[in-house]
């Protein structure tokens, strides 16, 4: 019950960002995806001469072996910007305010109204994006749309971006919750969100970027909880 | 059953090298209602900050119903209330979303009563949004969140800031509503000193972070006394009197503020000094705060007429 009123109270907080975000990758992914499906889209040429039947692209392109490609930067930017709204909304936002005293009295231990506030944004990225990318596969897959299966790694890779989302939310709560200088290791969180987004954009193999992320998330996690813990609010 | 509800042992909080609170040594008996009052600035969330484990302590320690600040349980918290400086709620929440934001931690102990009853009172629908309301009406949705749970001990960092005087009342009555309950304990800080004169029976005293008084209400109001001795020739240049807080020298006259000189005393340090006439002023708490809080050389913000 109180974990379900702080998880509560969290994602009503965040809804109406992810209802943007939801939104933002509907419209916009949405529109280039049937722009490719009636052969209309622009860049189909350029995108063409990029991708070789039977390989999957690079990620750092943003661009997938499919036609579901030009979605891919639209999920990765959503999740992307998401995950720093919430990070922000869910630890910036509270030091100006100051809500944090009214919060962490509560007969709870701090770690639960941490984990309320990680369980709202994991579940807010994977309805708001997921839920919009699960979507947008489902319609790529339809026989009258392109005409030909989707492979099962777009599909991996697009979640693999949604995961990013998570890494800049980590990268962004450790960020928010220090209390160093920027110049200092207040810019560890943003700083190694960063370098994780950009080194899994570079990976070729799933495997490595998977590797990647996990690492990233343990540590931004471990990291996220002790400060959490011993912060003076 | 522990008749102490709060205690701090030497607790000190430094920021840089600034003490926010230097050793402050504090015991509030079960069922009293302790003014906390201080100057801007002399430490008073501080110490409630850290008395509430929402900060750490450079040294010392303090403890809230037997147990140690800085690992207070839930079930500790369960038991406690608390009004935060500004009355920081959430803005977007209702008012009646805030209620069963609260309520989801009090399960057993809420008095949906109390809180229907304090709304009604303040005259405050629950559809309302915080955004929506003014500071008065901020600082009554707080304190009834906090009264609601019928916690034991109750502690409010400067409830009344910014409220006018009508809104005070209420507020103030409010708290008196909580009173009436037995066994109910109240630390709150304030720099109203009429606030705190109307509902405490308890003043605590703290300034750049010391404890300077810890008594009842009565005994700080006897100890600190103005007495004006009359003279018919010269004031005598040096005064030596234990107790002495400030004189201030007239033309026939001197005027001294003493801490804890009883009748006797003063009768005999008149004498001694040949004063024709002595007078006990009255003094309000607020000029016995005042009095006993400025320091010894403090100076004038405005200095026209000297110049």
């Amino acid at each position: 019950m109180r974990f379900a009123a702080l998880f509560g109270k969290e994602f009503r907080e965040c809804l109406p960002w992810m209802l943007l975000a939801a939104i933002v990758l509907f419209a916009f992914g949405g529109f280039t995806l049937r722009m490719q499906a009636h052969d209309i889209n622009p860049i189909r040429e350029w995108s063409r001469g990029y991708s070789t039947p039977g390989t999957t692209m690079q990620a750092s392109r943003l661009t997938f072996n499919s036609p579901l490609a030009v979605v891919g930067p639209w999920v990765f930017g959503s999740a992307i910007g998401l995950g720093l709204i919430l990070g922000a909304c869910q630890f910036w936002i509270p030091n100006f305010t100051r809500t944090w005293p009214f919060l962490l009295h509560r007969s709870v231990h701090r770690s639960t109204v941490l984990a309320a506030k990680l369980t709202a944004a994991t579940v807010g990225l994977i309805l708001a994006v997921g839920g919009i990318w699960v979507g947008l596969f489902w319609y790529a897959c339809r026989p009258d749309v392109f005409g030909m299966p989707q492979p099962a790694r777009i599909f991996i890779e697009g979640w693999i971006f949604i995961t990013l989302g998570l890494v800049a939310y980590l990268g962004t709560a450790v960020s928010g919750l220090s209390e160093a200088r920027w110049y200092t290791t207040k810019i560890f969180g943003i700083a190694l969100a960063a370098i994780v987004i950009f080194v899994t954009a570079m990976q070729w193999s799933l495997v490595w970027a998977l590797a990647v992320i996990a690492f990233s998330i343990a540590l931004l996690l471990s990291q996220l909880f002790d400060t959490f813990a011993t912060k003076e609010f | 059953m522990n008749d102490t509800v709060l205690q701090a042992k030497g607790l000190t909080k430094y920021y840089g090298n600034s003490p926010a609170v230097d050793h402050l040594d504090l015991e509030i008996p079960r069922g009293c209602i302790c003014g906390f009052v201080g100057r801007n600035g002399a430490g008073k969330t501080t110490a409630i900050k850290l008395m509430l484990g929402l900060l750490e302590p450079t040294a010392g320690s303090s403890s809230l119903l037997g147990c140690d600040s800085s690992a207070l349980t839930p079930a500790i918290r369960q038991r406690i209330g608390y009004v935060a400086e500004g009355h920081r709620l959430f803005r977007w929440m209702t008012i009646g979303g805030l209620e069963r934001f609260q309520r989801a931690f009090f399960p057993k102990q809420w008095d949906d009563k109390l809180f229907g009853d304090m709304m009604e009172y303040f005259d405050l629908p629950k559809r309302k949004k915080i955004k929506h309301l003014s500071n008065g009406q901020r600082a009554q949705v707080s304190l009834a969140l906090a009264l609601a749970p019928n916690p034991e001990l109750l502690i409010m960092d400067d409830p009344t800031l910014g409220l006018d005087a009508a809104i005070r009342r209420q507020f103030l009555e409010g708290m008196i509503e909580l009173i009436m309950r037995q066994g109910r304990t109240i630390l709150f800080s304030s720099h109203i000193l009429g606030d705190v004169e109307r509902v405490s029976d308890r003043i605590v005293v703290i300034d750049k972070g010391v404890l300077r008084a810890n008594c009842s209400l009565e005994q700080f109001q006897r100890a600190i006394r103005k007495v004006v001795l009359g003279f018919s020739g010269d004031v005598p240049g040096q005064v030596d009197i234990e107790g002495l807080l400030h004189c201030k020298r007239g033309d026939k006259q001197l005027e001294l503020t003493l801490v804890g000189a009883d009748d006797e005393k003063v009768a005999a340090f008149a004498k001694s000094i040949r004063a024709e006439t002595y007078n006990v002023v009255t003094m309000s708490l607020e000029d016995q705060f005042i009095e006993f809080t400025a320091p010894a050389n403090h100076k004038r913000l405005f200095q026209w007429e000297e110049r």
